[in-house]
């Protein structure tokens, strides 16, 4: 029951139970038991991928394991888009490539630690970002999904023009020449791979907090009601503008906190490593995952950098993902809209009682009662 | 600055490249009108039907011009089997989820692609670029004619189309008021049927004459598409012949800013860039009312 409450849009259930968040940071224990179950689940899991997982893998899946955790923080900050507010983007891997350039020239040009470049590249591309969500004050749904398309294409060409930064001079930050090219630094506190995946984990979890804060608090309401409605938002005094601008903002720094991270974690940045397509399949991920839910960012994560890995290690070729994803996306548009995390659990349920049917009770399958709805 | 010499291939090669988008565009624009469907997938579609007759005539050593056939066949084939399949599932969804489908449909058969072909650079060789002729000093092929020449063909003969005849008559009723239309006796489906076959014919013949204009590359030729939906859009995704005029113009901006060195990079914005640009112009008076807000809403 509790899983279900929780994939539930923001401002539905929260309605039903006000001042449980608005109590603020109260103790654990006077949380419901639901909840007290899943903070539990969640600090366990945490620990867990914290503390045991880095050691059981080798050097090339950790660096899998920090990406899926970058791209992770990426499809939050989508899904927050789509799922909270409505607004669909189709130029978040471009917005990302952005925070990359963004947070490899700091890292090039100044000698402040890490987490202060993380916070400032986080900061620019929230400006940056904001100004792609612009035309969301003015157009919206289809439109806006077209626009943000149009400008994630411009991006791109002037980054493949620019080229990423590699410690050369000027502005641009890049040399052709391979002699005066160097490596992206990373934290002097976690220069290895399982620091530097126990590093960006901190970061993702600092990211959830903020955007539950977010979901559980005043713009999460907003949010929802903007979605459900926008004249209605209007009449019950919601700042429209305001709200919207605040989402995609909000966005912008959580991919713009992975882009700097994934520009630590490269070392040296492509034009290859942010495909075109690849704006299309994150949108295709977070869909699958399940937008209305937080735990969808997580399966986007896994989706998108687990699996391609995953398949490669098996000797497949990771074209199938991408006809996968595509499959994924009309079934999930025509059939589940509330994505894997909703959905996987109902069909584990449903399967369960199919097969206790089949098993506990021959008889009642017998009289034809086999399928559960 | 280059001199008027200079700029003069170039704008044999805009003009080419505007008549394709114009040709696209308008296969984007009736699909539109007519089930409320813009068709992302319009230039994976192309580009498929490209590297399958480059397959056969290349692997399957098939002659040019039945190969050319099969692959426009392949490309009506798969447009029209995605609408009767989806089409009526999603008719009564929101234009963005009816386009996001249609983004499934593209990461299909951009698997497909690189599965299949991987993702290597190829050129493809029309028949009719081999031969040339000379306007003053430029040369021109006759895919340059002949992808400007279509791009004009089938906008006006569409745009004829619609008005003058009852399956055009029927499509225009579809995007005026779908209930209506069907009210009155209009078989919808088949209507709808008829206008993802012709969408899916032009998107073959677009990414055939592509592939010649432009390079063989999936990738690319799938997301060229966006040049001509940005000449769509400012059209407002309505009038076929702002469709046309918007689409030389995108085809020329891009060409003819080649061969100044100081933004030749940066040409390939030019689309984007209108197109916002054309965007936020005509959506400067904004309106909210409880049956949508104007702009993103149903049809526009």
């Amino acid at each position: 029951m509790a899983e279900v409450e929780a994939s539930k849009p923001a401002g539905t259930s929260q309605a039903a139970k006000p001042g449980l968040i608005d109590r603020g940071l109260g103790p654990i224990f006077r949380l419901e038991r639901g909840e007290r179950i899943r903070v539990t689940v969640i600090a366990v899991l945490f620990a867990f991928v914290f503390l045991v997982l880095p050691g059981m893998l080798s050097a090339y899946w950790t660096d899998v394991a920090t990406a899926v955790v970058i791209y992770t923080i990426v499809a939050l900050g989508l899904g927050l888009l789509m799922g909270r507010v409505g607004l669909v983007s189709l130029g978040q891997v471009a917005v990302l490539a952005l925070g990359a350039w963004v947070g490899a020239r700091l890292l090039f040009a100044t000698g402040l630690p890490f987490p202060a470049v993380t916070i400032m590249t986080g900061l620019i591309t929230m400006v940056l970002g904001s100004l792609i969500g612009l035309p969301a004050l003015r157009v919206s749904g289809l439109y806006l999904a077209l626009i943000t398309l149009m400008l994630a294409g411009a991006i791109t060409v002037v980054i493949a023009a620019t080229d990423f930064p590699n410690g050369g001079g000027g502005f641009l930050g890049h040399t052709d020449a391979t002699t005066g090219a160097s490596q992206i630094r990373r934290p002097a506190i976690a220069t290895g791979e399982h620091a530097y995946f126990r590093y960006t984990l901190i970061w993702a979890a600092l990211m959830f907090a903020l955007a539950l804060w977010h979901v559980r608090g005043k713009p999460g309401r907003a949010w929802a009601t903007i979605r459900q409605s926008e004249p209605a938002a209007l009449a019950a005094g919601v700042n429209i503008s305001l709200y919207k601008m605040w989402a995609f903002a909000l966005a912008s720094f959580m991919t713009g906190i992975a882009g700097a991270l994934l520009a630590g974690s490269s070392g040296t940045l492509y034009n290859l490593t942010f495909p075109t397509q690849d704006s299309i399949i994150l949108l295709a991920v977070v869909l699958m995952g399940g937008m209305y839910s937080l735990w969808g960012a997580v399966v986007a994560g896994l989706l998108i950098k687990l699996l391609p890995a995953l398949l490669d290690s098996w000797g497949l070729p990771p074209d199938l993902l991408t006809i996968l994803f595509g499959l994924g996306v009309i079934q999930v548009l025509t059939t589940a809209p509330t994505g894997l995390v909703d959905q996987f659990p109902k069909d584990m349920a449903k399967l369960g009682r199919l097969i206790w049917r089949a098993v506990g009770s021959p008889g009642r399958r017998a009289a034809g009662t086999a399928g559960p709805e | 600055m280059p001199s008027w010499q200079e700029f003069q291939p170039f704008i044999v090669t805009g003009l080419a490249l505007g008549g394709v988008y114009a040709l696209s565009g308008a296969g984007m624009v009736v699909l539109y009108r007519t089930t409320g469907v813009l068709n992302l997938a319009f230039g994976a579609v192309g580009a498929m039907s490209a590297l399958i007759a480059w397959d056969l005539i290349n692997n399957s050593l098939w002659p040019e011009w039945p190969s050319y056939g099969v692959a426009v066949l392949f490309a009506a084939g798969v447009t029209l089997l995605y609408g009767v399949l989806l089409g009526p599932a999603l008719a009564k969804r929101d234009a963005l989820v009816k386009a996001t489908a249609t983004l499934g449909l593209a990461l299909i058969l951009l698997g497909t692609m690189s599965w299949i072909w991987s993702d290597k650079a190829r050129s493809q060789v029309l028949p009719t670029s081999t031969h040339a002729f000379d306007i003053g000093t430029v040369a021109v092929t006759w895919t340059q004619v002949i992808s400007f020449g279509l791009g004009v063909v089938v906008v006006f003969g569409t745009a004829a189309f619609l008005k003058y005849t009852n399956l055009g008559t029927a499509m225009r009723g579809l995007a005026n008021d779908r209930e209506i239309t069907a009210t009155l006796g209009v078989p919808v489906r088949w209507v709808e049927a008829q206008a993802w076959l012709v969408s899916g014919i032009l998107s073959g013949v677009s990414g055939l004459l592509l592939s010649d204009l432009v390079g063989l590359d999936a990738v690319s030729l799938t997301f060229l598409v966006i040049s001509s939906l940005a000449a769509a859009l400012i059209a407002q995704l309505r009038s076929l012949v702002v469709t046309f005029f918007a689409a030389l113009v995108v085809g020329l901006v891009s060409a003819l800013a080649t061969p100044i060195t100081s933004i030749s990079e940066y040409r390939n914005m030019a689309p984007f860039v209108l197109a916002t640009i054309a965007l936020l112009w005509i959506s400067r008076k904004r309106e909210i009312s409880f049956t949508g807000t104007g702009l993103g809403n149903g049809r526009g």
